[in-house]
């Protein structure tokens, strides 16, 4: 990077620390104050793509699932649908619940550890001090003495366990196989996990998280409701979600941090019926939670053929935008690839919207939020107009982004009770696939940090090419050949920074994101080089 | 109750090597008593995995410049766990989980902790054991079936 010579002017590194996963610099320049541009710099090569060539067509579901330490169900559930549809197997509705609540639970696990062993520790930064909410927050969310603290992160154990009652352990289990899963679940373990899932909503979402009842919470259609439902009770001023509102709107973050504006979900959990015989025509109708992209004014039908990487701005040969099918992982020594003006392992995925183009799109429970809010839903999906009008009144932010996700959790509490009352213990679980020595395949889900998916071609009965993108692909990805910027790489754009010795924003952008990655800002004096400051965004992703 | 609990990640070759030894112990057979764990990459969860145990033994693959496959075995009380403020939940260790579990389980805390780390030789992705790690894995199960009171098998 060029190191500017401007009075005022100034660039902040925001390196990494990844040990066994992809490591992430974000490198942001700062002038009066205010970002004026940012890079985010993978600086690993990821090479599951490279691992998985050659071998036996369920190697997915071992591997991906250990792409990552926290999302691993959600790999195997991407991976598994991949598989159902390049094979054309049948899957029972009770495999479908399954796989749906093993899905949701992840997620449900995945919210409170990232808000209160994440998202909420950056809240207590001493730059806040002089807020009258300050020492509250300090007393409930500091790291290991918060009361809340404590709590919150004792009890994101609960919801997994109902994923090891059916999946065997959590994480880096493989029990989704094509055609169904691998459990016989007895009326023990489905009433066992209804009263774990009771547990979790009475001593923290309903009593710490919401301050009131889930149906109470769900009530809220617009942002005045929120607004109306914050004045309504005191419990609800002082929850940890009413909390979380009024410290935001104090310290700014509803400011800064909208990203592009831009969304796209790939949609997640299946009507049992409906999605009998995966295909990859046949996926969004048959989502509960849709798929879909949102243009900032339109909504467009998902469809994954649309999907492009681009390696312009990457450390692979060449440059342009292919789809996944054709997708080509030849990475370049970092050195010579920087001579090209490249800078980052990562690629930059693209949505080609029609009329509009590649587009960088934001991915995650905001975008999923948003495209909740598309009419036209049927009366089994999932339409939930809330965030839409939250954007259109008071615009994305880190603050928005960070609400979103908590108001996916009481939503997804409610789906896996439902689902976990569905399941008929008397059915199928599986039913044997013919594995099909050539075929192509596409499956996708929503991790708790955004849309997920993978590409496989079979040929031979081996893997001929396996693409997985991630949501921190989507939301760190770099520039592409139009020159247009990463997600990340946009919210990082005017934002205030107090402090540049110690810019916490910048964290609280990148942790609201939940891209998973480890960053450390540092913090150069454009003209004396000198290190000022060194910041360390801690996030306990490992990998996706 | 005693927990076995082997952490590392798969795809990097010898740091796999943790959950190799979990399900080498697994087809081994353990006694009542013990539980296995697959820790793999999953960081906090670790710690919770600790549960009820009176005794924690945890494994993990190191590279501390000693010959590939050497075992390291360290006594709970020469453990120094770092601060917990300094816990960095992405860079998440072996001792990282020690000290996480101590502060979740306060005093249900295991009395007695054992730690053993295997040098590794490679750590680029990949999978599978170089032979030196491989040996020292099959060494190092029929050692813990020893102190746990399993049966030995022949490797």
């Amino acid at each position: 990077m060029n190191k500017t010579e401007v009075k005022n002017k100034m660039e902040l590194k925001v390196h990494s620390l990844g040990r066994v996963e992809g490591d992430l610099d974000v490198k942001v320049v700062i002038e009066d104050g205010v970002v004026v541009d940012a890079w985010t710099e993978a600086t690993m090569f990821r090479g599951f793509e490279l691992i998985l060539k050659g071998k036996d067509p369920q190697a997915g579901l071992i591997v991906t699932p250990r792409i990552c330490g926290i999302c691993g169900g959600s790999h195997l559930t991407k991976s598994v649908y991949a598989l159902d549809t390049a094979w054309g197997t049948e899957v029972p509705p009770n495999a479908t619940l399954i796989r749906n609540i093993a899905q949701a639970v992840e997620t449900l696990q995945s919210v409170p550890r990232w808000f209160y062993a994440l998202f909420a520790i950056g809240l207590t930064h001493q730059n806040y001090a002089s807020s009258p909410l300050y020492e509250e927050v300090v007393r409930r969310w500091a790291p290991f003495t918060g009361e809340h603290y404590e709590i919150g992160v004792m009890l994101s154990a609960k919801p997994v366990e109902i994923y090891a009652i059916f999946g065997g352990q959590w994480p880096h289990s493989s029990f989704m196989v094509p055609g169904g899963v691998v459990s016989a679940p007895t009326l023990s373990d489905v009433t066992r996990s209804i009263a774990i899932l009771e547990y979790f909503r009475e001593n923290w979402l309903e009593k710490y998280m919401l301050g009131c009842s889930v149906e109470r919470w769900l009530e809220n259609k617009t942002w005045a409701d929120i607004m109306a439902w914050l004045e309504e009770k005191r419990e609800h001023r002082d929850s940890d979600l009413g909390l979380f509102i009024r410290y935001s709107m104090e310290i700014g973050l509803d400011k800064y941090g909208a990203g592009p504006g831009r969304y796209l979900a790939a949609g997640s959990f299946f009507h049992p019926q409906k999605y009998r015989f995966p295909t990859i025509e046949g996926r969004n109708a048959a989502l509960i939670s849709r798929s879909g992209v949102y243009d900032g004014k339109d909504y467009h039908d998902f469809d994954q053929a649309r999907i492009r990487e681009d390696h312009t701005y990457s450390f692979y040969r060449g440059g342009g935008a292919f789809h996944p099918f054709e997708g080509v992982t030849e990475p370049l020594d970092p050195m010579e690839a920087k001579k090209e003006g490249k800078y980052t392992f990562a690629k930059a995925p693209r949505y080609d919207i029609p009329g509009i183009g590649e587009t960088p799109l934001e991915v995650g429970p905001l975008a999923r939020q948003v495209i909740a809010g598309r009419t036209g839903a049927e009366d089994w999906q999932d339409y939930d107009p809330l965030f839409l009008n939250v954007i259109n009144e008071i615009g994305p932010s880190t603050m928005v982004r960070v609400l979103a996700r908590l108001h996916e959790e009481v939503k997804y509490y409610l789906r896996v009770k439902e689902w976990l009352r569905q399941i008929d213990l008397n059915e199928k679980f599986y039913v044997k696939p013919n594995e099909l020595p050539e075929g192509r395949g596409f499956g996708a889900t929503e991790a708790a940090r955004g849309a997920l998916a993978d590409w496989i071609s079979i040929k031979d009965g081996k893997i001929e090419n396996y693409q997985v993108i991630t949501p921190t692909a989507w939301n760190i990805g770099p520039r592409d050949r139009h020159g247009q910027r990463g997600p990340i790489e946009t919210a990082m754009i005017g934002t205030p920074v107090k402090n540049p010795e110690d810019p916490v924003e910048l964290a609280h952008i990148a942790q609201g994101y939940d891209s998973c990655l480890v960053c450390t800002v540092h913090a150069y004096d454009a003209k004396t080089h000198k290190e000022l400051a060194k910041y360390e965004v801690t996030n306990m992703m490992a990998g996706i | 109750m005693t927990v076995i609990i082997g952490c590392g990640n798969l795809l990097r070759s010898d740091d796999g090597v943790g959950p190799m030894l979990i399900r080498r112990l697994w087809e081994l057979g353990v006694p009542p008593g013990v539980r296995l764990a697959d820790g793999g990459t999953a960081g906090m969860d670790v710690a919770f995995q600790i549960g009820d145990a009176k005794e924690l033994i945890l494994v993990d693959a190191c590279q501390s410049g000693a010959a590939p496959g050497t075992v390291f075995e360290l006594p709970g009380e020469e453990v120094e766990t770092p601060p917990l403020e300094n816990v960095n939940l992405h860079n998440f260790r072996w001792d990282h989980a020690i000290a996480m579990g101590r502060w979740l389980l306060k005093s249900r805390f295991p009395k007695k902790v054992t730690v053993f780390l295997i040098e590794a030789e490679n750590l680029s992705p990949g999978f599978g054991l170089s032979s030196a790690v491989e040996e020292a894995k099959e060494r190092l199960a029929q050692e813990l079936l020893r102190r746990v009171g399993g049966k030995e098998i022949e490797a």
